[in-house]
């Protein structure tokens, strides 16, 4: 039984979405009940997964019993176990803070909207769990796709954005293919194991590097790296208020998470990229982005769009720490990875009740917040605290990893970048407290906001605990990812 | 230079290749028109898969269904059919977006009565 968990991980939202428009035909409101339990029972699976990955080892699934080179192989190993606790865990958060803000646009559409969520946590529960190079590009379009639709499903602005994104999206994804072909033509094979036996004798070969700079300018635009952002906020901000947080908490996290699978489980060899090694490469990139996107932030006055280019300057911050190619370095790349997915979901969570109950939008908006809610500006120092990286959050400790493993490597460019970020993400976020607290905005008490719903009570509540909880419990997560997730060869 | 050329014009499918990616990039980035964006979009996808199947070609070769079962298996006389398989699969995403762009296309005109991008972007502000 244990050994098919990855399968079944896959296959519960799957079946659940396919099955969703016949099951809820004549209950329509079924669907929410059905989408949570149908995640609920993924946590537990994933749970039971990681226990059984860190118990007996990793476990390789063939499909249909093609064995390794001619079929496709998907493997649960520690990384992936870990991160598919956290996506499922934030995805049943999603589904629960869904209920108040449904957008309205939709009407009775409400099936359709659940089936798309549970189609994009399928497609990226397999992007986690896959080790084959095209299989890999398959999801990354079955969640795109579901995800150009969950941001235009309001209509409005959305759609614009929407179109914008699958645009981008596309040719980011023809891009991927175009690597995946280059490097199929090169080697044979699409299975990652069976291609590492073949690189060594090919690290000359331009075709691979070729393939390689398409392969990672795909991925690049999936994840918002700094030169490819363009989607991202634009996106991000029109998107219905209960989509954001699934999408900047997951989608561009697990295409973040297939470019690591593919620079550590699949180059093991020494890659060079323009006579540059490319880790140099992935620290400098992330540096960028880290300091371009913290700097863009400090310029918005659009709240969601402050978050979604702070998003942009933490993809950097998770790089720089991938890019160091040093345990310490990796462990807190993933770290702050998992923080950080944490803190995304959690900061649109708080866009959307601020939207919802408030109507904030903007950060002169934010004084009408002021004293009454404990709740939001409670919840607000707490992650504000994590994403400026302070002591009792885990933001604090991926950080201090990630700047171990710099000083490690001798990386002091990539020091600077964490530390350069750190003060402009201070500096956006002084900008809103102040925005909360000023005191002259007396003429907008006539706001008369409702008790908060108890969805929105839990969803805040639960981030904020978890984010203050992964800082206490920082030591035995980094030690649990130095001894189950660690690459081959570092 | 000339060898460069000419290495280029031995492997026409690449030159080809090049030719229909970068045409469609230019119209995906230069008109403001959703549907030609679409259709640049398009070209770009399929300049792909023209690369694939191109790559993929083996002359005098068959189906990959064994002609004998009791010769052994000569893998030159049988083409390999995971590029087929691949391209087929990249052919139905191709599809899937393309028709969730034209959905778009459809709502955005509905709403903003328009399909030209300056158009919309007037209104939005």
């Amino acid at each position: 039984m244990s050994h098919q968990l990855p399968a079944i991980l896959f296959l519960l939202p799957l079946f659940a979405a396919i099955s969703m428009p016949v099951v809820c035909l004549k209950h329509r409101h079924w669907s929410r009940s059905i989408s949570v339990a149908i995640l609920a029972a993924m946590v537990l699976v994933s749970i039971l997964n990681l226990h059984n990955v860190i118990h007996h080892g990793e476990v390789r699934y063939v499909f249909s019993g093609w064995t390794v080179p001619l079929g496709i192989e998907w493997v649960a190993d520690g990384l992936a176990s870990i991160i598919l606790v956290l996506l499922s865990a934030l995805g049943l958060l999603c589904v629960v803070f869904t209920g108040p803000t449904f957008p309205k646009a939709l009407g009775g559409r409400i099936v359709h909207y659940y089936t798309l969520i549970l189609l994009l946590v399928s497609a990226l529960t397999g992007i986690v769990f896959t080790r084959d190079l095209f299989n890999l590009f398959v999801f990354l379009e079955v969640a795109a796709i579901s995800s150009y639709a969950l941001v235009g499903v309001a209509g409005g602005r959305a759609l614009f954005a929407a179109f914008r994104y699958l645009v981008l999206g596309t040719l980011g994804a023809s891009l991927y293919l175009l690597g995946v072909s280059y490097l199929y033509a090169v080697t044979g094979t699409l299975n990652m194991a069976d291609m590492v036996d073949k690189l060594p004798l090919l690290l000359s070969s331009k075709a691979l590097i070729g393939g390689l700079i398409f392969m990672f300018i795909g991925l690049g635009i999936k994840m918002a790296l700094v030169p490819f952002h363009a989607w991202m906020p634009e996106a991000y901000t029109h998107a219905p208020e209960s989509i954001s947080p699934i999408l900047a908490s997951l989608v561009t996290k697990v295409a973040l998470l297939a470019w690591i699978r593919i620079i550590y489980w699949v180059l093991i060899g020494p890659i060079v990229i323009f006579d540059i090694p490319i880790l140099i490469l992935v620290a400098v990139l992330g540096t960028l982005a880290a300091v371009i996107g913290a700097f863009l932030a400090l310029a918005q006055r659009n709240i969601k769009m402050m978050f979604a280019y702070g998003g942009i300057s933490h993809i950097g911050i998770i790089l720089i720490g991938i890019g160091q190619g040093n345990q310490t370095g990796f462990a807190g790349g993933v770290f702050y990875l998992l923080n950080d997915a944490v803190m995304q979901a959690a900061l649109f969570f708080l866009a959307g009740v601020a939207f919802c109950q408030y109507g904030v939008k903007t950060i002169d908006d934010l004084a009408r917040i002021g004293k009454k809610s404990p709740w939001l500006t409670g919840s607000l120092v707490v992650m504000a605290l994590g994403m400026i990286g302070l002591p009792p959050t885990g933001g604090f400790f991926g950080k201090w990893y990630i700047i171990l493993g710099a000083l490690e490597a001798g990386n002091y460019l990539s020091v600077a970048g964490v530390l350069l970020s750190t003060l402009l993400t201070l500096a956006y976020f002084v900008k809103l407290f102040e925005a909360i607290f000023r005191q002259s905005s007396t003429q907008l008490d006539d706001v008369q906001p409702g008790e908060i719903p108890l969805a929105f009570k839990l969803t805040l509540g639960i981030t904020s605990t978890v984010i203050i909880i992964l800082g206490l419990f920082s030591a035995p997560i980094v030690q649990l990812l130095l001894d189950h997730a660690m690459p081959p060869g570092l | 230079m000339v060898d460069a050329l000419l290495a280029v014009l031995q492997r026409p499918n690449f030159l080809i290749f090049v030719i229909i990616f970068l045409w469609g990039f230019y119209i995906m980035m230069t008109r403001y028109n959703l549907v030609k964006k679409l259709i640049g979009m398009y070209l770009v996808q399929t300049s792909v898969i023209f690369f694939l199947v191109s790559i993929s070609v083996k002359k005098g070769a068959t189906v990959p269904v064994l002609l004998s079962t009791t010769e052994p298996v000569k893998a030159a006389s049988y083409a390999n059919p995971l590029p087929h398989v691949l391209t087929l699969t990249a052919i139905v995403v191709g599809v899937a977006t393309l028709g969730v762009g034209l959905a778009l296309c459809a709502a955005i005109y509905r709403k903003y009565g328009s399909l030209d991008e300056q158009e919309i972007l007037e209104r939005l502000e």
